[in-house]
């Protein structure tokens, strides 16, 4: 969509709100995505950081 | 990976499906590809049943044969009686076979397992261990290496005590169970792990219709990992409703002609039962089948034959009882038909034709239904679970025990998931159209990226990135057929039919923004250029949003706090 006339924000970019609560829910411990998002969670690890090992 | 070994010794891994009615064992072969092991007889689905004579040990479809000559010291449908107090059972389908007892808390068998006369007490657990012996020495002699350990599918209604159970009785048997998934998730992870399969977000459900009881699972996928949405369970929905129909059909005809009931003897209708379930089988296969028992009763010889629509029209409340499970597992994830992306058909009974058939006409057309008679690469849905079991099997067989119990924590696996939709809003004159990009049910943290067509002259594009919610729009046409009827009457027949047609309303889904969370601009967009939009959510719910010309240098970024 074009940019509406008149809209400017800070480097462009305007945070205008939250999300909503999340659910608490079980991940099936399951599969190859799994293992890479435990093995993530239990390093404190963040997606790029993953990559880049 | 492998020179990681720990003090155990090497590990050799196999996946088991453990079924009441059937089990199954698979390994990954040497091509990467999970691939059911049939035993010394042939048998991929080997019959989980245990027989006895004099002293002798008899398995699978040997054990399943000794129903009718030696049914008290055969035991067979026990899976769901471990770890079970003896109260909380239904021993129903043992009612052919030897019949479960109460040994202190637990469940046993009383049968003639060596060569004496009196009979022993077995505990279910005793039973489960030589049951998974025998599996382990059939992979064994196939794959010429000793196999120590497992992955196990169970049900997802198996409470601790009964997992716990089931560990011991496969310790006990020499095999170390590396962990217990849930069949569901194993015949999602079968599919999934398909060279051809791309890892999209979607939901899922797996109706497993197996031989006593039936379950169904809704269970949303995103970026491959998977969450259990709901669960349904029938216990007395199974291949045997159906063989039941088969053989009261058979039972009458053979009054008809005979004025005696092989039902009413025991080694008749245990006969009636054995060949009626073959004779099910084969009305999957082919539109015919026979049935033929020798001495079926007072030494009469019996000979007949069925053709498929016969059985379907027999058959149809019981086939509407499976499908009825889909719809309620739906219901219970207050989710609709609309919102499936593919149901899993899983389970010996998900080779009937007629249950997928009736699954396609409630399901829209973008659903995908897995199953024989309506996808030609369906994966035979008697292998799923196995398969699923041996894919997870290959994947944690070289961690170390400690990693692997790590990993299935529930500190790791509780997770919290997206309750709304995250996506971009378009606007173009009045219309305000939402896409979403991060679906509800994403587990966090998550990222996606995608890519958005500017406007065809270009320029400077703005983007809303927001929550949305899917809603069901039902269009009811107006009922307008009225006004056209009084015609001649061939008129008359067909606005009747296509005022019938009409009235059927049209259900879709549509998406409403709930709540912009971020604007940004990205200037100087090239004409009929593309902006990729990346979108990276935290566990805390702060969300990072970069979003990029294609091909372009500067990137616009910001970050959202979380609540």
């Amino acid at each position: 969509p074009a940019l509406p006339a008149g809209w400017a924000a800070d480097k462009d970019f305007k945070a205008v709100g939250k999300l909503s609560a999340a659910t608490q829910r079980n991940l099936e411990p399951v599969g190859p995505h799994f293992l890479a998002h435990a093995r993530r969670k239990r390093h404190h690890r963040t997606f790029s950081e993953d990559e880049r090992i | 990976m492998s020179d990681e070994t720990n003090g155990a010794g090497e590990r050799f891994a196999i996946g088991i499906s453990f079924g009441n009615s059937s089990s199954s064992i698979a390994r990954i072969n040497p091509e990467g590809k999970a691939e059911v092991i049939a035993n010394e007889e042939g048998d991929r689905q080997i019959p989980s049943i245990l027989s006895y004579i004099g002293g002798e040990q008899y398995h699978g479809t040997q054990a399943k044969a000794q129903l009718i000559r030696n049914s008290e010291n055969t035991v067979a449908y026990f899976r769901d009686y471990l770890g079970k107090d003896f109260k909380s059972i239904d021993p129903t389908p043992c009612h052919n076979s030897a019949h479960p007892i109460q040994t202190d808390s637990t469940v046993a068998f009383s049968i003639r397992d060596t060569e004496s006369e009196t009979p022993n007490t077995v505990t279910v657990s005793e039973i489960t261990t030589r049951h998974l012996l025998r599996l382990k020495q059939s992979a064994s002699d196939y794959l010429g290496k000793e196999v120590n350990a497992a992955v196990i599918t169970v049900p997802t209604d198996f409470n601790d005590a009964q997992r716990e159970a089931l560990t011991a009785a496969a310790k006990a048997a020499g095999l170390d169970v590396l962990q217990l998934i849930h069949e569901p998730v194993a015949a999602a992870l079968a599919y999934d792990a398909r060279p051809e399969a791309t890892v999209t977000d979607k939901l899922t459900v797996v109706a497993d219709l197996g031989g006593t009881r039936s379950d169904a699972a809704v269970i949303a996928s995103r970026g491959g990992m998977y969450t259990i949405l709901a669960t349904a369970h029938d216990y007395e929905l199974g291949g045997s409703s159906l063989d039941q129909i088969v053989i009261d059909h058979f039972a009458k005809e053979f009054i008809k002609k005979h004025k005696t009931d092989p039902r009413e003897n025991a080694r008749g209708l245990a006969k009636l039962k054995m060949e009626g379930e073959a004779t099910r089988k084969a009305l999957s296969l082919g539109t015919n089948a026979t049935l033929s028992i020798e001495s079926l009763a007072d030494g009469i010889d019996y000979g007949s034959t069925i053709n498929r629509t016969r059985y379907e029209l027999l058959s149809n409340k019981v086939f509407a009882q499976f499908t009825g499970l889909i719809e309620q597992v739906i219901k219970k994830a207050e989710l609709d038909v609309l919102d499936i992306d593919e149901v899993i058909f899983s389970g010996g009974v998900s080779h009937t034709p007629k249950i997928a058939q009736i699954a396609r006409s409630i399901f829209p057309e973008k659903t995908q239904i897995l199953a024989p008679s309506t996808l030609t690469s369906a994966i035979n849905p008697s292998e799923l679970s196995a398969r699923g079991a041996a894919i997870q099997a290959s994947l944690i067989q070289e961690f170390e025990t400690e990693d692997i119990e790590q990993s299935i924590h529930p500190m790791v696996t509780a997770t919290p998931h997206l309750n709304k939709a995250i996506g971009v809003e378009f606007t173009s004159g009045d219309a305000v159209e939402f896409l979403p990009l991060l679906n509800t049910q994403t587990a966090l943290p998550a990222r996606r990226v995608a890519q958005y067509n500017v406007p065809a002259e270009g320029g400077d594009v703005f983007i809303r990135v927001c929550e949305g919610s899917r809603e069901i729009k039902v269009t009811k046409p107006e009922p307008k057929a009225k006004e056209e009827k009084p015609k001649t009457e061939d008129d008359e027949d067909d606005s009747d039919f296509d005022s019938d047609d009409e009235e059927e309303e049209i259900r879709e889904v549509v998406w409403k923004t709930e709540q912009p969370i971020a604007e940004l601009a990205v200037k100087g967009v090239k004409a009929k250029g593309k902006v990729e939009l990346m979108i990276h959510i935290n566990a805390d719910l702060g969300l990072q949003i970069t979003a990029r010309e294609v091909g372009g240098q500067s990137a616009v970024r910001g970050a959202v706090e979380s609540p």
